[in-house]
């Protein structure tokens, strides 16, 4: 550095110009008041007190007392308040039962193979399905938890932690024999099934759910999850076998549903009692050994609660998914580094292949997808299928983003990079759009009306349908993973009687759902594809950052700048230029 | 050293302003080849704000801001080639190791070898023994580290950085302050934000007090 410039740094007229920031180096502020030390007091060291014994149950009262004593407002004023969303969420209940029952009659009513294959097993599928999710949220959560604060003030204490957990876990049982009887009857009823059936598979979801709920508990009090993780592999594979049943017989590739379809084989019925059996024998073995889980698992999962709480209140499913996605890696913790390939864009290409080769089972998904054009249509809904496995696909793509997802959630890691964010966005697309590909390939043949009850096309409508459908599902996750969260920055919106809500945060929900809408609608509509196809490219040219209003501004004002200095220039004046306005 | 004819980094009456209250105002600044600007000044003072302007995280209410003669967009790749940051939104990739992290970056950039200088960093920053492990499992002082190293591996005309000390244990600052003086003396230029009388004393060619 030369004297001149070091001169120029340290000038006043290059350097600092604010009279509300800037002060020179050499300003010292004036020393403060010292505060008279406190006398000090005799250390009380505790060692010849012996404690007395502490009840669970009083504990357990005075935590009940600090939450409900320092609660604001009754669930009954709740409900006052916020009456018109109480009806609203009656309205749409009553709608959504309504749809169930129409689209029950309506699926029950057909009668080819395909229809009565699917009647069988979707039902079986969908608990393997509910079973297998069951364990894996009992893993990663506990599934008995506590919370950090109950970690560091309870746990901690001479207690019994089983007489402060195990209502907790009793109340962890009940709820997944809710969620999934509710989830296991919802499905018999859309496939088709009698009402007999329905309850029957509900039953079976419910009580399969608790029972393996209570069978992760036990498993968490020994400090070991190979068992739920073997498990958890069994049953999605059953699942994905009856899956695959529905689409070979579908496509005629199998006469019937065989086994599966055999009135002997009452899958619901062994569930039920094994579930039954299992809810009581490991639900007795987890609460008599609640004492044995250590302190560092039961926090674990409270704080992955807590984490998505938080996010669950910003709606920001996104935020979620990353929390997880963290908590996967940090199981994971080291792996064998790979050697890069190429530079610029192609090195950003490659390591996204990298790291999707290296957590294959984020393909799992993708790979489950591509039965559900093939379901649909030998459910006789063929003409939904754009629209049902368009918004599958966005789930399946959504693990397969994860580049993207990092480098458009803070711009810090982007801003390293040497290419503008549409480049960078760009290149994160093509695996994740590659896939996509693939998918479509493999779903061409559901679109040609191979399954009953779907209307019959050309090769050449059924590959531009699977495409578009690919499109609504890759364009519907991009916007799901680069869509900003709710901004607390910006006021508020009066909400009624629930408060106030941030911009954006009842645009989140619906999120790449309304990308995958607005590309398909017009197939189910009937419309040309074409329109289809002009949507989706418009899509893409937002989404990949191409419309960067900031930036357009930011250009338009440079512009008028410039257009100002050449008038000024051409008049021969000295006129000044203002400074932009941002 | 020859002098450029254009500063690296100009700043014309920057202001920002979050509501009614001004953080900044009429902030201007001219940054050479070669000059270290610390900003100093009390926790909320306005450094970090100021820095989050310049590297176009933060969007001002006024002024302009040029950078080796471009005017700042965040997402134009002049500017993002010549401008290195480690303020506080650097995000890692959950599934991609501390030695891929960088390798990406020196290829990104284009560098000639990219493994060699990845090499060189990583010994430097000493997180050899940490080449393997995913973001996520590292201590927030190792983190500290990557982050300083995604900086250094990679082509850069200015850098900006927010409190870089944070985190860093004893022998990591002095380690900090040697290489940045190094980056300086080598004719790169430096804004940073700091509460580390050591680090400022031995990097900066001129020091603001901000808020003061």
């Amino acid at each position: 550095m030369s004297k001149k410039s070091r001169r120029r740094a340290a000038s006043p007229s290059g350097g600092v110009q604010s009279p509300d920031v800037a002060a020179p180096a050499e300003e010292v502020a004036a020393p403060e008041p010292v505060p008279e030390p406190e006398p000090l007091r005799p250390l009380r060291l505790l060692t010849d007190v012996e404690p007395e014994p502490v009840s669970e149950t009083v504990l357990r009262t005075l935590m009940r007392d600090w939450r409900r004593g320092r609660a604001t407002r009754h669930v009954w004023d709740m409900i006052q308040d916020g009456y018109v969303a109480l009806l609203a969420t009656v309205m749409i209940g009553a709608m959504l039962v309504s749809v169930v029952i129409r689209a029950q009659g309506a699926v029950s009513a057909c009668t080819s193979e395909s229809c009565q294959s699917s009647r069988t097993l979707l039902p079986w599928a969908a608990l393997c399905g509910v079973l297998a999710l069951t364990l894996m949220v009992s893993r990663i959560f506990g599934p008995v938890v506590a919370s950090a604060a109950e970690g560091f003030w309870l746990m901690e204490a001479p207690i019994k932690r089983a007489r402060i957990l195990w209502g907790r876990l009793i109340s962890v049982m009940f709820a997944a024999i809710a969620v999934a009887a509710v989830f296991g009857g919802l499905v018999a009823a859309l496939s088709g099934s009698s009402w007999a059936g329905v309850v029957s598979w509900g039953v079976a979801a419910g009580l399969g759910a608790g029972g393996l709920t209570a069978l992760a508990a036990e498993e968490q009090t020994a400090d070991r999850t190979w068992v739920v993780r073997t498990l958890q592999w069994i049953v999605g594979l059953v699942g994905l076998a009856a899956l695959m049943t529905v689409v070979a017989v579908a496509a005629g590739w199998l006469p019937n549903a065989g086994f599966f379809a055999s009135s002997e084989n009452r899958f619901d019925l062994v569930v039920s009692i094994a579930g039954a059996v299992l809810l009581v024998v490991a639900g007795v073995v987890a609460i008599l050994r609640l004492d044995w889980i250590r302190r560092a698992r039961l926090v674990s999962g409270g704080s992955l609660v807590a984490g998505m709480q938080g996010a669950m209140y910003a709606l920001d499913m996104s935020l979620m998914r990353d929390i997880l996605v963290e908590r996967d890696a940090i199981a994971r913790g080291h792996v064998r580094p790979t050697k890069g390939h190429g530079t610029g864009l192609a090195a950003l290409v490659y390591r996204d292949a990298q790291r999707i080769v290296r957590f294959p089972k984020q393909l799992i998904l993708l790979l489950l997808s591509i039965v559900v054009p093939y379901a649909v249509g030998a459910l006789g809904l063929g003409v939904l299928s754009p629209v049902i496995s368009g918004l599958v696909l966005l789930s399946a793509i959504v693990p397969l983003l994860g580049m993207l997802r990092v480098l458009s959630r803070t711009g810090g890691l982007a801003r390293a990079f040497p290419f503008s964010t549409a480049q960078v966005r760009t290149a994160a697309m093509v695996v994740p759009a590659l896939a996509t590909l693939v998918w479509v390939v493999a779903v061409t043949p559901a679109f040609t009306g191979l399954s009953a009850g779907t209307a019959h096309l050309s090769w050449t409508d059924a590959a531009i349908h699977a495409l578009v459908t690919g499109l609504a599902g890759l364009l519907g996750a991009v916007r799901w993973v680069t869509a900003k969260p709710p901004n607390y920055n910006k006021p508020m919106i009066q909400m009624g009687g629930f408060g106030a809500m941030p911009p954006g945060m009842i645009g989140n929900l619906i999120k790449g759902i309304d990308i995958v809408a607005l590309v398909s609608l017009p197939l189910l509509f009937g419309w040309s594809y074409w329109i289809s196809i002009i949507i989706a490219g418009i899509a893409f040219f937002v989404l990949r950052g191409s419309m960067n209003m900031e930036d357009m501004q930011a250009a338009q004002e440079e512009q008028k700048r410039n257009l100002e200095a050449a008038k000024a220039d051409a008049a021969g004046g000295k006129k000044k230029i203002p400074p932009p306005k941002r | 050293m020859a002098k450029q004819r254009t500063p690296v980094l100009k700043v014309s009456k920057l202001s920002k302003a979050y509501g009614s209250h001004a953080i900044v105002s009429d902030f201007s600044l001219e940054v050479w080849a070669g000059d270290a600007i610390a900003l100093t000044g009390r926790n909320g003072a306005g450094k970090s704000t100021i820095l989050r302007c310049l590297v176009g995280a933060d969007k001002a209410d006024g002024g302009t801001i040029e950078i080796c003669g471009n005017r700042l967009r965040e997402s134009d790749p002049a500017v993002r080639r010549d401008l290195a940051t480690v303020i506080d939104d650097l995000d890692f990739f959950p599934d991609l190791s501390v030695v891929e992290h960088l390798d990406l970056l020196a290829r990104a950039h284009g560098l000639p070898d990219a493994e060699g200088a990845v090499d060189d960093v990583l010994h430097e920053v000493q997180l050899v023994a940490q080449s393997g492990q995913l973001p996520g499992t590292l201590s927030s002082g190792q983190r500290r580290r990557l982050a300083l190293a995604t900086a250094f591996v990679r082509p850069r005309k200015l850098l900006i950085l927010d409190e870089p000390e944070q985190r860093l244990d004893v022998e990591g600052v002095e380690w900090l302050a040697t290489r940045l003086k190094a980056e300086r003396e080598a004719g790169l230029a430096i804004v940073m934000a700091s509460h580390e009388p050591r680090l400022v004393d031995a990097v900066s060619t001129k020091t603001i007090r901000v808020g003061a």
